[in-house]
């Protein structure tokens, strides 16, 4: 549906620095044991320096050497490095050691790649990676690497985080930054010590982090991102200089006002679509309708395309060039669409913000450049409305999943700020599910569900119905659904149009031995098509909080004809459960003939301790166990 | 089909037959190929003019061109006279909205291609899409093949081709859709030469040719789309399809210079290739050492091939695509310990004919890659290199780019029917998929019972295939993590004392074996499925109907035996009924046979496919077959508490 773009500047950066003298090169019987517990890869050693030389002149210069252990690790001992028209790649040197810490060979400039980094969504960019790998296969072994990169701007501070991955310990590392004494550095650590050692010499200062014996963190289910569980250092600046023009991230409302001042003036329409504005708009009496009107204009004319070059990651591309093309990327989009309400006398802003499912978190305290995306912001005098301008197919004013409930930040002329996207709760991520089954005595069923899926729970299916052809769906279907041998005889869906988008979804479905027949018995499941599968082992002590994204309801009722004859001998026993987490009930009914099973589950968004994960554990096995209990039927 | 002429009619061409789900329609497009003069010799000249019409949105990415040109030596291919347009029915007239030629951007893919990318302006739901381009190519092996199918549905798509008589290509058509137009004739073409003579300086003269042109034309109507089914090989092995091979250039007045003809001259070559075959016949001294050290102590032929297919399997990673060219010498695959497939095979073969043994390269294509047409010796159906060896009385066939896989195996991915011996003779070798027998043998026993739990033994031989995806899972995540996945499979078993037995024995298949514990939900009553997680849960077969034959990678023969002593003080209520099945006479074999006797239950469950390719006509038998399967696996045993 929508992508990304691309403003956050990935560190990958390095340093020439004296080999060691001694012989053996951190062979591999040095790493302490604790550092081997759960490591696919070792961290032996990361230095990386960064000289902040003026403005427009920033240099990195990193040493790492990494141990690979084994299989599992082989994605850490590749170097990929990033660069474009800031970024220029110095010199690179890498070495690659045994087991032991003998030498095998040296990088030679020829076995560097040099990519595109032209991904399927963008038409084009200029950014380009420069890739190496030794591509050894005797485990354990090490790699060291050097790297030297310039960068002609201090926009892009790196954020450190030398510990790269999970189940990769971290033995020694030292982040240092010499910059003017002049120079306001901003800095946050996390998961590590919070402020660095700091040393003055005639005209700079020198800041300096110091990490070492970091055992390898295993993910955990319900996990946060990485830059939550693992050391993390934030780098930025408070002044900033990019291709001629400055700005500052002391605050966020400076920060908005750079980008304000980047793209200010490049929302001028050109005179023939100031007319279709007018002509579509003028007869109508409210904002919301103008609103509504024009952006499903924008979704029927206008495709969203990645484009971007030099500053185009910040900078958009100006109205009239989206009106003459007809297509643009999420700022040229939203810049758009701002243009058009500000014709039709709407005012309106871009929000900067992190897109992504679950991307819930950015750091507050911390302004800079943690974004990737572009919406824009209505406020009313009553409610505030949110486009999501690179979507042809969402209702107007809904954000879905991909930005929902997140810090972005509004781009105004005065007053930038950040702002929190609408949060879908509970009532409005419905999925209410009625079957109407009929079981013969062979087992074969015959399935009538219709189920009315709300907001979140809606988002997949959403994009599936706008973007597969019937054929496509009915070929989805046969395919997803929870039945062993079954066809899809009938099937429709039917939107219906809201502030929270709902989506109604009517199934006929005939499985094939859906109930096991064993001479006298039947077997039946009669929770048809709700079920969670999923099993958690708590075997270990969790170490991070557990996160849950979005809250939800689902109930099920269900109700099954079954051939005469037959008397219950063994039916679901009544489930109750009520946590911090959710609440789930369940009961299964037999009366003449027929079968009755009724399901709810709630789930709470939120953030909890780690302590509190084998609880969550117990509770979703139990919700698994409920979810597949039989009946058993036998012949009278 | 003129530039720019597109009338209201064609933005009502959006229902293709009963293809609802198509996003875009091909309207029409027209290729050629056709050679021109250039300086002193011709050059080939390509072009492409295509009108598409958007039907909906998730067309648009018909909206963004690609057009790779390729680059060789001091020559390269051109790209000239990009037109592209965009027409949209604006109150009942048709808007033309031009490209902009600044909208077309370069990227070097590598050194030798660069791609051209352009996207078109005012694209909507219902626009047409034009464009047109030509290339020029110096390169007379890229004469550009045609797909007359492809994701969308095509009204019209023809090609022309138009060779002069110096000039043999060798035609291959495949495809299950026919041609509407498909006529051939001969005529007479001159052409201009300039030849600015042989040094610096000399004066530059014209001179002209008339050979004889083969003007070919194929021209395809309302072709459907082609989607991909599950258990094929690849669709490219059923798109309508027209491709060339350049086989031969005659001069006037000199001998035809063959590029190749038959199975045997094309091997030949191939083992001549300074890119490929040649390798194995140099004397490769800095291999020696290497050698000597390898096959030192070894006392038989076999023993010394795997010492050699071990080190270099063990030591050399694959990287970079698959083709049947070295992408450098022989010496760097050996010193930077990486390279292609046909790098390391090539290194296998050089390594085990040094230490005295017979070894040929074999070339394949893999099922991704489509067949091999038997009657057409051409390079560009290959994509993959292996090695044969002649050991004593039998022949075996090596890969060594796969860490984990046996002596004497090959990828399932190789079993594409007829590869070639990069030999003299160019021998085939039927590498087919019915030749493989993927068996896999379970068997469980039920001993006691203790609080409520059902504790058992568990040890299954997996078939070959399935035992490397197995290594190949352990490798990579460790026995921990494995044993937790079982244990997360809410199957009801709980899971302990894992064992393998033959991890390391790559060329073995692997047996592992486990003791688990089952909990009875109602020790009243007793409810189980004998064959537990191994059932299917799922008919393979889901779709109802078929278009393409089914192809398998594989034969395959599974069997299950459970011993289950019945606990003290219960007895058998019920026991789901005995079956036997076929399929389509000997194409299938199922049994479920379930008895009681002395305090025990035995069962014994049998699957077999006995050949791996089925016609689209059997899809139904079985899919039915496997029904039948699911639904006994499904039964369930049921033991009550003695009063």
């Amino acid at each position: 549906m929508q992508k990304h773009f691309c403003i956050t500047w990935v560190l990958c950066c390095i340093f020439p620095c004296l080999l060691k003298a001694a012989n053996p090169f951190y062979p591999v019987k040095d790493i302490p044991a604790a550092l081997k517990e759960n490591a696919h890869a070792v961290i032996r050693l990361d230095e990386t320096n960064l000289t902040i030389r003026s403005l427009s002149d920033v240099r990195y210069v990193r040493h790492y050497i990494v141990t690979i252990m084994n299989e599992g690790g082989a994605k850490e001992a590749g170097l990929y490095l990033h660069y474009d028209q800031f970024t220029s790649i110095r010199s690179v040197d890498g070495t690659l050691y045994d087991v032991d810490g003998n030498k095998v060979k040296s990088l030679k400039n020829s076995e560097i790649k040099d990519i595109s980094a032209v991904d399927d969504g963008s038409l084009m960019t200029d950014a380009r990676m420069k890739m190496h790998n030794f591509y050894y296969n005797v485990y354990p072994y090490t790699v060291e690497y050097k790297v030297e990169i310039s960068v002609a701007t201090t926009a892009f501070l790196p954020t450190w985080s030398p510990q790269s991955d999970y189940e990769c310990s971290l033995q020694e590392a030292k982040l240092s930054v010499d910059a003017p004494a002049d120079f306001n550095l901003r800095y946050k650590g996390a998961q590590c010590q919070e402020t660095p050692v700091i040393t003055k010499e005639k005209n700079r200062t020198v800041y300096t982090w110091q990490i070492s014996n970091q055992p390898a963190v295993k993910k955990e289910a319900f996990s946060g991102r990485i830059s939550q569980v693992l050391p993390t250092v934030f780098l930025g600046p408070a002044n900033f200089k990019i291709s001629g023009y400055e700005g500052s991230m002391s605050d966020w409302n400076s920060f908005g006002t750079f980008f304000y001042k980047l793209n200010e003036n490049r929302d001028v329409l050109p005179d023939n679509t100031k007319a279709v504005v007018h002509k579509l708009v003028d007869g109508l009496s409210t904002d919301k309708e103008k609103i509504n009107t024009l952006y499903r204009y924008l979704q029927k004319n206008y495709r969203y395309i990645s484009l971007q070059f030099g500053i185009g990651g910040w900078q958009t591309f100006d109205a009239a060039s989206v009106a003459a093309k007809g297509y643009g990327d999420c700022k040229a989009l939203s810049n758009y669409m701002m243009a058009l309400l500000k014709e039709a006398g709407i005012k309106s802003n871009c929000v900067i913000i992190k897109a992504g499912e679950g991307e819930h978190r950015i750091r507050e305290d911390f302004p800079s450049s943690q974004f990737n995306h572009v919406i824009l912001c209505v406020p009313g005098a009553k409610d505030t409305t949110w486009l999501e301008c690179t979507s042809q197919t969402l209702p107007p004013g809904y954000l879905s999943s991909f930005t929902d409930n997140r810090l972005g930040l509004l781009v105004d002329e005065k007053n930038s700020k950040l702002v929190r996207t609408p949060v879908y709760d509970m009532n409005s991520n419905r999925q209410i599910r009625n079957i109407e089954a009929t079981i013969d005595d062979k087992g074969d069923a015959v399935v009538n569900a219709v189920t009315l899926y709300t907001g979140i729970q809606q988002d997949d299916l959403h994009s599936r119905i706008h973007s597969l052809g019937n054929d496509k769906q009915l070929e989805h279907l046969r395919k997803y659904l929870d039945f062993s041998s079954y066809d899809v005889t009938k099937f429709n869906y039917s939107e219906i149009p809201g502030d929270i988008p709902s989506i109604r979804e009517d199934l006929s479905i005939k499985a094939t031995s859906y109930a096991a027949v064993t001479g006298k018995r039947i077997f039946i499941t009669p929770n048809m098509m709700t079920k969670s599968l999923s099993r958690f082992y708590k075997a270990e002590a969790r170490k991070t909080p557990v996160y849950i994204d979005f809250s939800y309801v689902d109930t099920d009722t269900v109700h099954i004809s079954v051939p005469a004859g037959y008397k219950p001998e063994a039916l679901p026993p009544k489930v109750n459960l009520d946590t911090r987490f959710g609440r789930y009930s369940s009961q299964c009914t037999f009366e003449g003939n027929r079968l009755t099973f009724i399901r709810k589950r709630e789930c709470y968004q939120g953030e909890y301790p780690p302590a509190a994960y084998p609880e969550l554990a117990d509770y979703y096995n139990a919700i698994t166990q409920a979810d597949k209990a039989k009946v058993v039927l036998v012949k009278e | 089909m003129k530039f720019g002429k597109v009338s209201k009619e064609e933005f009502g061409m959006n229902k293709f037959r009963n293809d609802t789900g198509a996003h875009a329609i091909v309207l029409t497009e027209i290729g050629s190929s056709s050679f021109d003069s250039e300086g002193d010799w011709f050059k080939l000249v390509y072009k492409v003019h295509r009108r598409i019409l958007i039907v909906d949105k998730n067309g648009y990415d018909e909206a963004n061109m690609v057009i790779t040109l390729y680059r060789g030596g001091e020559q390269e291919e051109k790209l000239l006279n990009l037109k592209a347009s965009t027409y949209n029915l604006e109150n009942g007239q048709v808007v033309e909205t031009k490209m902009d030629g600044k909208s077309v951007f370069s990227e070097k893919i590598d050194k030798e291609y660069v791609n051209k990318r352009f996207t078109m302006p005012a694209v909507k739901e219902g626009s047409i899409i034009e464009y047109s381009y030509t290339v020029h190519s110096p390169f007379y092996q890229r004469l550009r093949p045609w797909n007359f199918q492809g994701e969308y549905p095509r009204l019209w798509s023809e090609y022309q081709v138009a060779i002069p008589e110096y000039f043999d290509y060798v035609q291959i058509q495949q495809g299950f859709e026919s041609f509407a137009v498909k006529k051939s004739e001969i005529v007479r073409q001159t052409f201009s030469f300039v030849d600015r003579g042989a040094s610096a300086g000399a004066s530059s003269s014209t001179f002209t040719a008339t050979p004889t042109v083969g003007k070919f034309t194929w021209a395809s109507q309302d072709v459907p789309a082609i989607h991909p089914e599950k258990f094929i090989t690849t669709t490219r092995n059923y798109v309508n399809r027209i491709e060339f091979q350049l086989s031969g250039i005659t001069l006037p007045n000199t001998p035809r210079s063959s590029k190749q003809s038959t199975w045997g001259e094309l091997m030949k070559n191939l083992m001549e290739d300074k890119d490929m075959g040649k390798y194995l016949t140099e004397p490769n001294y800095f291999l020696e050492s290497m050698v000597n050290s390898l096959v030192s102590n070894t006392s038989s032929n076999e023993e010394k091939a795997r010492k050699i297919y071990d080190w270099v399997r063990d030591n050399i990673t694959k990287v970079g695509d698959d083709q049947i060219w070295t992408s450098q010498s022989l010496k760097t695959t050996f010193n930077s310990k990486k390279g292609n497939i046909t790098d390391i095979n090539i290194l296998l073969g050089a390594m085990l004919i040094k230490a005295g043994l017979n070894a040929e390269a074999i070339v394949l294509s893999t099922r991704d890659h489509g067949y091999v047409f038997q009657h057409y010796p051409i390079y560009s159906r290959f994509n993959y290199t292996i090695i044969g060896l002649t050991l004593d009385d039998r022949y075996v066939t090596l890969d060594a780019s796969d860490p984990l896989m046996g002596f004497g195996r090959l990828p399932i991915d190789c079993y594409n029917g007829g590869a070639r011996k990069v030999n003299a003779f160019g021998d085939q070798l039927m590498l087919s998929a019915d030749s493989i027998f993927e068996q896999r043998t379970t068997s469980v026993s039920i001993l006691g019972m203790e609080n409520g739990k059902m504790k058992g033994m568990r040890s299954r031989k997996s078939g070959y295939f399935e035992s490397l995806a197995l290594r190949e899972k352990i490798k990579e995540e460790g026995k921990d993590k494995y044993l937790e996945s079982l244990n997360k499979a809410n199957n009801g078993l709980e899971i302990n004392n894992l064992e393998f037995d033959g991890l390391d024995s790559l060329d073995k298949q692997l047996i592992e074996s486990c003791n688990f514990e089952y909990a009875v939900d109602n020790p009243d009553i007793i409810y189980f499925t004998p064959m537990m997680d191994e059932a299917y849960k799922k008919n393979p077969f889901i779709a109802m109907e078929r278009k393409f034959p089914v192809e398998m990678p594989y034969v395959s023969d599974e069997v299950f035996t459970l011993n289950w002593a019945i606990p003290q003080g219960y007895e058998v209520d019920e026991l789901p009924k005995s079956a036997r099945a076929t399929l389509n006479g000997n194409d299938g074999y199922f049994e479920y046979i379930l008895q009681q006797s002395d305090g025990y239950i035995q069962f014994r469950f049998r699957l077999q496919l006995k050949k791996a390719n089925f016609l689209p006509e059997e899809y139904a038998t079985l899919r039915e077959f496997f029904d039948l399967v699911v639904k006994k696996q499904a039964e369930q045993i049921v033991l009550k508490k003695k009063k």
